[in-house]
């Protein structure tokens, strides 16, 4: 039923090699290998920190329990002669280059961007000797092991290959910041999701993840010495991350490969701090909505007050030195002006310091980065901080692009680093319609649903000059949750965040130095979403089952 | 200050009635009286000699949603403000059931698989405020079913305790339409067993009481037909993609003591290309472009015919579809034995298709089922249609003055307001720009604003049976059913029970509260707005 002749000609059956992202080399040969029953990752270094054997722990045990069947009519069971007669392989031999220090992964995933160590090679040849892993640092060899248990299906209680032998060498991501967006303010999300976001992450090699904490609808963050604000802003006691959940989060985020880049936006999205510290906060749930927000409820921190900006500056130093990150937001987007207008203490504050509203937000990120920049930590704004207002920000400010691609060129333009967050191509939550109530005819604002293919295609070099492209650090896909929650996070977000995960390890060429193509990347993008499945993320069809086993056969 | 004021009647406004009942019923009085559920509250039957096992099993779910709900208000502090009302309510003891012949004839599932038209689902439900017995009576056991799940809507929890704020409520209630549905297509990506009866289980909470259910296309054959096992054998995705002859009579069972019909769709001749698996002979064109073969002589045509006779013996419904949508010239054109046959018949292409029709139908008939069909085949081809024939108006909701013009009963199900698939992108393979063919999602404010006598005369507007939200699941698994399914598909389930005409912003603070009373039986409804709106009705509204 889909008023749509799309052709369905058959082309070549390529190779389904299930890696995702790509790795940057890559050699494959043809032959079967199955898993000996006995088989082991042999930790062959000293002094092996415990998340490293956790996470070798966490391979094996998914090299196992994923039985994934080939994607292919008859889900392999034409290998079955092949696999009979193939060599077995019992071990995995995981060493660091000779000089290299030996750190736990969490430390090494929270090193600044661009110092982080991601690379390793991994070889694993066809006639059942050890296969081996090697890297520069923990994080790498993390990075190895999830190549590694992508490298298997199941047939029956069989765990193969058919494409031994396989030689990666130094396989390193093209950029660092490869991330993910969940909003945890306009619906509530359980640790125990989060925790599960995270793991999807991780079997991308997503290396962030941008946690934007904190909105206008709700605060569900505790601050040590501001617990009020959680208390008095969050939906329920029950829906609230607890100093003790953030570090579990960050921890478990870290052990990943993850560092957590959290964001409390401000000053505007900051109206769930009015329950707590009305003296704050002006034009709170003011109506009508529109009139002060982007969206209900409005609430913006009173920039020219000296006592908010003293008690947004502890606030952030009081959260942001429990986080291990070297990053961290305050945001910035969506500033509205006439919220301030008609805020009689802001105007009488303005008045009394004889400044313009520009000024005294100049001010307020000042002493707001200042709390970041004393912790030892990089600030990380909105691209209008940058683009829309003349304010003085650090030098190494991070700037996150997101109201459309283009901006980039202009962000670029001022000599900031960028992190791509585009909603013409990552947010995920467009094209569900409006969200806004007594609207029947009201469409999403970013429509249409950004799909997996036109992420793909995001080419975070264009318009950015050849002298500028060091600046790019990376990029992510968002999910802005008005209408996701617990029920939908999953489905929404994968398989189709991975698409960024691929742009911005792999780069814009494949292996064999062709450019990235949507038809070579869908048979591979099935393959880590039936794969998640297999794991519990409740990643969802990207095409009819029919399609998903014949690569090429529902394309245009 | 000013702004305070806003903040104050903005809560005020919020704690106005949000009453959860969905679909609203036809008539309704609430008071303002705090009411509770006594902590050994018992669902009684009066009088009924007979009682069929799935009335009591219906009165048992009911007693565990009443425990298990656990459902707070949706108000900004969850009900904590009215602890004090709550502690000091009356409490209620006991709901009493009777029907008015005293006598159950015949068991829910019985009276929901009737001829559609002649089902009594109506209920008088009356509570009152001073803690005596409430009563629910109906003409049917299906009536009571229904009179069941309003009562089990009726409560929010604070703190253990079970409470209205609203006694003494009376309802008196009976749906506008006979047919509201919802159909799952099971062919794109299959769906397990336990997926399809949550998914009944949510249908019921929300009245809904036909499953249309898409089991076959030409992606996968799932259905185990009996004497035509090669088919799933060979066309499912994989042995364990199917639903064999047992699983079926679980998933009608079970529906039907939801008072749900199970309407099954073998849609002919278009999209059975996965038949070509196991019976090449019978398909035009498989996968080079999937389509069907129908013309070549009489033994695709009687092939058919017994295919549909045994599938329809599967079900219990009185209702069959042989679909009949987007049937593609060009397959049949490019194909040489339809060619043939065609010059050796006679016989033109729509001549043909009506020899089809009227030999599969017939089948149909003898094995007493009446036919279903997609829009096209009144529309598009000129076959010959048995009268009482109910045709799906599934291209644009402008069809159905046109399908009613040609004097046939219809069932709603357009793309332009019930496709719950688009605006999903573009599923084909290597296509960067591609979107939705029926872009832009399409909203539960979008399918509650349908008009379903839009341009038809008052004798027309008689010829409409009701309508239904679609899922179609190229993009679709059990992975996102829930998510993409509800609330948004109880959307035309009220506007299929309580009539057209409702008012989006009255509707809004009731959706949400079935969006959550679904999370908490375990059904992965989406949030349609921030918690924040969800707790403080009209507040996110486009004009609040």
């Amino acid at each position: 039923m889909r008023l749509i002749q799309a052709l369905l000609v058959f082309t070549v059956l390529l190779p389904v090699f299930s890696l995702w992202p790509i790795p940057r080399s890559l050699q494959t040969g043809t032959s079967f290998l199955k898993l000996s029953s006995g088989f082991d990752i042999s930790l062959d270094l000293n002094n092996v920190p415990s998340d490293l054997s956790d996470a070798a722990s966490r391979s094996l045990a998914h090299i196992r329990s994923d039985k994934l069947e080939r994607l292919t009519v008859g889900r392999g069971a034409n290998d079955a002669k092949a696999i009979s007669s193939a060599p077995s392989i019992s071990r995995l031999s995981v060493s660091l280059s000779k000089g290299a220090t030996i750190r736990p992964i969490a430390q090494e995933a929270v090193q600044p961007l661009g110092k982080r160590s991601e690379g390793y090679s991994l070889i694993v040849p066809a006639d059942g000797t050890q296969a081996t892993l090697t890297a520069n640092s923990t994080l790498g060899l993390l990075r190895g092991l999830t190549t590694f248990e992508q490298l298997w299906y199941t047939l029956g209680d069989t765990v193969y290959t058919f494409q031994a032998p396989v030689k990666i060498i130094n396989d390193t991501p093209a950029y660092p910041y490869r991330g993910l967006m969940l909003d945890t303010s306009r619906n509530f999300f359980a640790v125990a999701d989060i925790k599960r976001t995270l793991d999807a992450m991780s079997m991308v090699k997503m290396s962030m993840f941008h946690w934007h904490v904190t909105d206008s609808q709700s605060f569900p963050l505790e601050i040590p010495g501001f617990t009020d604000i959680a208390q008095k802003g969050t939906y329920s006691t029950t829906q609230l991350y607890s100093t003790s959940d953030v570090q579990d989060i960050v921890s478990y985020a870290g052990q990943r490969g993850i560092d957590v880049l959290m964001e409390i936006d401000m000053p505007s999205h900051s109206g769930s701090i009015s329950a707590a510290h009305p003296e704050h906060v002006a034009c709170p749930q003011a109506t009508p909505w529109s009139s002060f927000a982007a969206e209900p409820p409005s609430g913006q921190l009173r920039l020219a007050s000296p006592a908010t900006v003293n008690f947004t500056a502890s606030m952030l130093t009081a959260i942001a030195k429990t986080l291990p990150s070297t990053l961290f937001s305050t945001g910035g987007d969506e500033l509205n002006d006439n919220c301030y207008a008609q805020d009689s203490p802001t105007q009488a504050e303005l008045k009394a310091l004889n400044q313009t509203l520009e000024q005294a937000l100049d001010t307020f990120m000042k002493a707001a980065h200042k709390s970041l920049i004393d912790l030892g930590k990089t600030p990380v704004v909105s691209e209008e901080m940058v683009l829309d207002y003349n304010i003085t920000l650090a030098n190494q400010t991070l700037v996150l692009v997101w109201i459309s691609a283009q901006n980039a060129t202009a962000v670029a333009a001022k000599n900031f680093h960028i992190i791509y967050a585009p909603s013409d191509y990552f947010f995920l939550d467009c094209g569900a319609g409006a969200w806004i109530g007594n609207d029947p005819s009201g469409n999403s604002w970013c429509d249409p649903f950004k799909t997996w293919q036109k992420a793909y295609t995001f080419d975070p070099l264009a318009n950015i000059p050849a002298q500028k492209t060091s600046l790019i650090l990376g990029g992510q896909q968002l999910l802005w949750s008005e209408q996701s929650s617990p029920e939908n996070v999953d489905p929404i977000v994968w398989p189709r965040a991975a698409s960024s995960a691929e742009v911005f390890w792999t780069g814009p060429t494949l292996p064999d130095g062709t450019p990235l193509s949507v038809e070579t990347a869908l048979p591979r993008l099935h393959d880590i979403r039936y794969r998640m499945v297999q794991r519990g993320i409740k990643a969802i069809a990207l095409q009819p089952q029919w399609c998903a086993l014949r690569p090429g056969a529902c394309d245009g | 200050m000013k702004l305070s004021t806003f903040v104050v009647l903005s809560v005020l406004a919020g704690a106005s009635p949000t009453f959860a009942l969905w679909p609203i019923p036809q008539q309704i009085t609430t008071g303002t009286t705090p009411l509770r559920l006594s902590s050994g509250f018992s669902i009684k039957l009066s009088g009924i000699k007979n009682a069929p096992t799935d009335l009591n099993d219906a009165v048992s779910r009911t007693k565990g949603f009443l425990q298990n709900d656990k459902l707070q208000a949706l108000v900004p502090d969850r009900g904590a403000s009215s602890a004090g009302a709550v502690k000091g309510a009356k409490t209620i003891k006991s709901l009493t059931l009777s029907l008015t012949s005293g006598e159950a004839t015949k068991s829910i599932a019985e009276e929901a698989v009737a001829e559609i038209g002649t089902r009594s689902e109506g209920y008088t439900l009356t509570i009152p405020a001073d803690g005596s017995d409430a009563t629910l009576q109906a003409n049917s056991t299906l009536g009571l079913f229904r009179g069941l799940t309003t009562f089990s809507q009726l409560w929010y929890d604070l703190s253990g305790t079970t409470y209205t704020l609203e006694a003494p409520i009376h309802v008196v209630d009976a749906p506008a339409y006979p047919y509201r549905g919802f159909m799952l297509d099971t062919a794109r990506n299959f769906f397990p067993v336990e997926d399809i009866k949550r998914t009944l289980d949510a249908m019921s909470w929300v009245k809904i009481n036909t499953l249309h259910w898409h089991v076959v296309d030409s992606q996968s054959f799932p259905l185990v037909v009996p004497g035509f096992t090669e088919l799933s054998a060979k066309g499912a995705y994989s042995p364990s993609s199917i639903y064999s002859p047992s699983d079926v009579k679980d998933i009608v069972q079970y529906a039907a003591q939801r008072g749900i019909d199970v309407l099954a769709e073998i849609d002919t001749p278009g999209h059975t290309s996965v038949i070509s698996k196991a019976f090449p002979e019978h398909i035009a064109c498989p996968e080079a472009s999937p389509w069907a073969q129908f013309a070549n002589g009489n033994a695709t045509t009687n092939f058919t015919a017994s295919l549909l006779s045994s599938a329809s013996t599967l079900f219990s419904s009185k209702l069959f579809s042989t679909g009949g949508d987007e049937i593609n010239a060009n397959c049949y054109t490019q194909d040489g034995p339809t060619q043939d046959d065609l010059t050796k018949q006679g016989k033109t292409f729509e001549q043909a298709l009506d020899t089809f029709t009227q030999v599969t139908h017939a089948a149909l008939k003898k094995a007493g089922k009446t036919a279903v069909v997609w829009e096209e085949m009144v529309l598009d081809h000129t076959v010959t249609l048995a009268n009482d024939t109910i045709v799906m108006v599934w291209i644009s909701s402008t069809d159905a003055a046109s399908v009613a013009a040609k004097g046939f009963r219809l069932v709603h199900a357009p793309s332009d307001y019930f496709y719950l698939d688009c605006g999903g992108g573009g599923w084909v393979g290597n296509n960067i720009n591609g979107n939705s063919w029926c872009d832009p999602f399409k909203t539960w404010q979008k399918a509650y604003s349908f008009n379903p006598t839009a341009n038809m005369t008052d004798e027309q507007s008689k010829l409409v049976l009701g309508g239904q939200q679609l899922l179609w699941t190229e993009q679709s698994g059990p992975s996102n059913l829930d998510p993409i399914v509800w609330p948004r598909a109880a959307a035309s389930a009220e506007l299929f029970w309580s009539g057209p005409g409702g008012d989006v912003a009255k509707a809004l603070p009731r959706l949400h509260d079935v969006a959550y009373r679904f999370v908490q039986r375990g059904v992965r409804a989406i949030s349609l707005q921030p918690e924040w709106c969800a707790l403080r009705a009209g507040a996110c509204d486009l004009d609040a």
